[in-house]
């Protein structure tokens, strides 16, 4: 009889003894788990830093590059020149104050550009994007005149959410370092204005099973 | 080819006839004797025996960490007759590498599979690669579903790409499951592995859910001309057979601020790397502005590589 009594008598003590365990165990699980997780501690991390003070010896900025116009959320930001890339700038060395007077010159110097760009039956006209009271120069309408190296300026005008994309780092891509001045590829970097599509083509290698 | 197996062969014989080779390799050396081959080859035979030797790359003071880079530098330059150039830069103070892929922008050309390849010195024979990318269907979430070994013209009418490479989880259970503490994440976030402390158990490869850990099957075999000579301790340096590696970011490049290969080599703009801790990177752009999710985020395992689509 004598049994139960005592039971009775350590039930407080086995529950404070489970609680006590419990406790224990949450405590030694949190600090053992002193897993904050990565999206915790990129967003606590709001500190602005110095850019150019990340860069070591190894981190030279390329050359042939512009400033852009826009900045990102860091700043200012650089893209690729574009000029030296087109071949046949400068453009005023044919498109002058004089007359040409051969027929289908235009198909002669410039057989090779086909505007697939904007809709199969009304592609874009060559003069939405070129100015045409200086062939040097982009355009977007009404007297604008854009230096092909801030090209980004004329798709942007049509694509703006690209262009914002673009802006912040999410379409197109960065140059060389992850640190330091940032320098991004320009629009006509990868997309053929009269083209803009990328071209199916075969991989560059291939993948065998995994073993 | 045939300097190769003699190497492999020494190497394996190296431990059998340890002692007595050290002995008639010191004495060699001591004796002053003739043939520089033969002098070359004992020194190779004295370096081998001290690299054995070493430390865990994490006990190493930096006096050490040189002494085991002059001497791997050394025999690759006696072996193999190229010079290379090991270092053992270390973290980057406050950075978190993290890593992003545009599914709806890679086309599937693989520019960055083969970039990879090359950089990080990978077994050419075995076709070892790193990063996987698979062809799916739209509508597919996971690459277990997808086609990952697809080769023809892309991008596919209908199809998405998708890579898949070391996520680098901020939990990895790869470390976990190394008996040898053979490797371990870096402070700025990167999963290493010692080379020389793996004992090609691939408990880290069973451990992975990712498909993120290769294991080298044969010695590997690279062309000489094509060996990348700019490699880091952690990174592309020579490995031999029957040991895990994977991708490190490209820790030979990521720690002197650049991008790793696979990002440069990428056509489209799919890859974004950069510091997580940099409110004003571009990776931080994309968590912060896109639509981001990550394989298996219900493991726990938390991994640095986000997909998004735009
Ligand atoms: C070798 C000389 C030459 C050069 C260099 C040249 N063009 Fe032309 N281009 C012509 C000729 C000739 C025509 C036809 C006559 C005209 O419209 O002036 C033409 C026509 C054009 C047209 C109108 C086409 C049409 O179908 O209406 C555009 C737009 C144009 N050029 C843009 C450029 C741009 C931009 C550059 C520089 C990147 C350039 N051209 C460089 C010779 C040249
Ligand atoms: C969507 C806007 C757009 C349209 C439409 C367009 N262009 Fe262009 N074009 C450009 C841009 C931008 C460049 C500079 C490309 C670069 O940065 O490499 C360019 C470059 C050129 C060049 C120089 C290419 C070279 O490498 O030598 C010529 C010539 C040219 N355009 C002619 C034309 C003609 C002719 C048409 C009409 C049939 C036309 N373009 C329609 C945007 C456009
Ligand atoms: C005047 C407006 C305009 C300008 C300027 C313009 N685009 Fe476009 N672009 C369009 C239109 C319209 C489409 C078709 C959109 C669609 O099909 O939904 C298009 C489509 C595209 C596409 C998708 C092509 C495809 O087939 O899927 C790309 C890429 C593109 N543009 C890039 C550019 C680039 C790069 C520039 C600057 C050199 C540029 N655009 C300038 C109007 C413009
Ligand atoms: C690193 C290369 C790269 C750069 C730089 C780049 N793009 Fe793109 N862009 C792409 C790729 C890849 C696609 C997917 C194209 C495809 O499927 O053909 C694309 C798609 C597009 C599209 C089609 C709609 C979409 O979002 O898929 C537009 C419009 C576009 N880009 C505009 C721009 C503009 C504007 C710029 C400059 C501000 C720019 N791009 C810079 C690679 C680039």
């Amino acid at each position: 009889m004598s049994k139960p009594e005592i039971n009775k008598c350590l039930y407080p003590i086995f529950l404070s003894c489970i609680i006590l365990g419990l406790f224990i165990f949450s405590f030694l699980s949190t600090a053992f788990s002193n897993q904050e997780g990565v999206t915790k501690q990129y967003k606590k991390a709001v500190q602005k830093m110095d850019r150019a003070g990340q860069v070591n010896a190894e981190t030279q900025v390329p050359k042939n590059i512009v400033r852009v116009l826009d900045e990102d959320q860091g700043g200012h930001f650089f893209t690729e020149a574009r000029k030296s890339e087109i071949k046949r700038f400068r453009c005023s060395s044919c498109h002058n104050d004089k007359m040409v007077s051969i027929q289908g010159a235009a198909d002669l110097s410039h057989a090779d550009i086909k505007v697939v760009h904007g809709g199969k039956e009304k592609p874009l006209s060559c003069n939405t994007c070129h100015s045409t009271e200086d062939r040097d120069f982009l355009t977007t309408g009404k007297d604008t005149r854009i230096d092909p190296d801030h090209v980004y300026q004329m798709c942007g005008q049509c694509h703006f959410r690209q262009k914002k994309d673009w802006i912040g780092g999410a379409h197109g891509k960065r140059i060389i370092f992850w640190s330091g001045e940032r320098v991004v590829m320009n629009c006509t970097s990868c997309h053929n204005p009269h083209s803009p599509r990328f071209a199916e083509r075969w991989p560059k290698t291939y993948s065998v099973p995994l073993k | 080819m045939d300097s190769k197996k003699k190497n492999t062969i020494s190497r394996r014989a190296f431990l059998t006839g340890a002692v007595s080779a050290a002995v008639t390799g010191g004495a060699l050396v001591t004796t002053g004797c003739k043939g520089k081959n033969l002098l070359e080859s004992s020194e190779a035979f004295a370096l081998e025996f001290q690299e054995y030797f070493k430390k865990h790359y994490r006990l190493m003071n930096e006096m050490e960490r040189e002494k085991t880079v002059s001497r791997l530098e050394r025999l690759s330059k006696q072996k193999q007759g190229i010079t290379v150039d090991i270092d053992t830069t270390g973290p980057l103070e406050n950075v978190l590498y993290g890593y992003a892929f545009n599914v709806t922008r890679c086309e599937g050309y693989m520019e960055c599979v083969a970039a990879c390849v090359r950089e990080n010195n990978l077994d050419r024979r075995s076709n070892m690669q790193y990063i996987r990318i698979f062809e799916m269907e739209h509508g597919q979430m996971s690459p277990d579903q997808g086609d990952g070994k697809y080769f023809h013209m892309v991008p596919r009418e209908g199809h998405f790409y998708m890579g898949v490479q070391c996520f680098h989880c901020d939990n990895p259970p790869c470390v976990k499951a190394c008996p040898t503490k053979a490797t371990w994440r870096e402070p700025d976030g990167i999963v290493v592995v010692d080379y020389d402390w793996c004992i090609g158990c691939r408990y880290c490869m069973a451990a992975c859910p990712y498909y993120g850990r290769r294991f080298n099957w044969n010695q590997p075999e690279i062309p000489k001309e094509e060996i990348t000579k700019k490699q880091h301790y952690l990174g592309n340096r020579k490995r031999v057979r029957g040991m895990m590696e994977k991708c490190t970011f490209c820790i030979q490049r990521s720690r002197k601020g650049k991008l790793t290969a696979c990002v440069e080599a990428c056509p489209t703009g799919a890859r974004v790397f950069g510091n997580l801790l940099d409110p004003d990177s571009e990776i931080r752009f994309v968590l912060e502005n896109k639509k981001v999710y990550r394989l298996k985020e219900d493991l726990g395992t938390d991994p640095k590589f986000w997909y998004f689509i735009d």
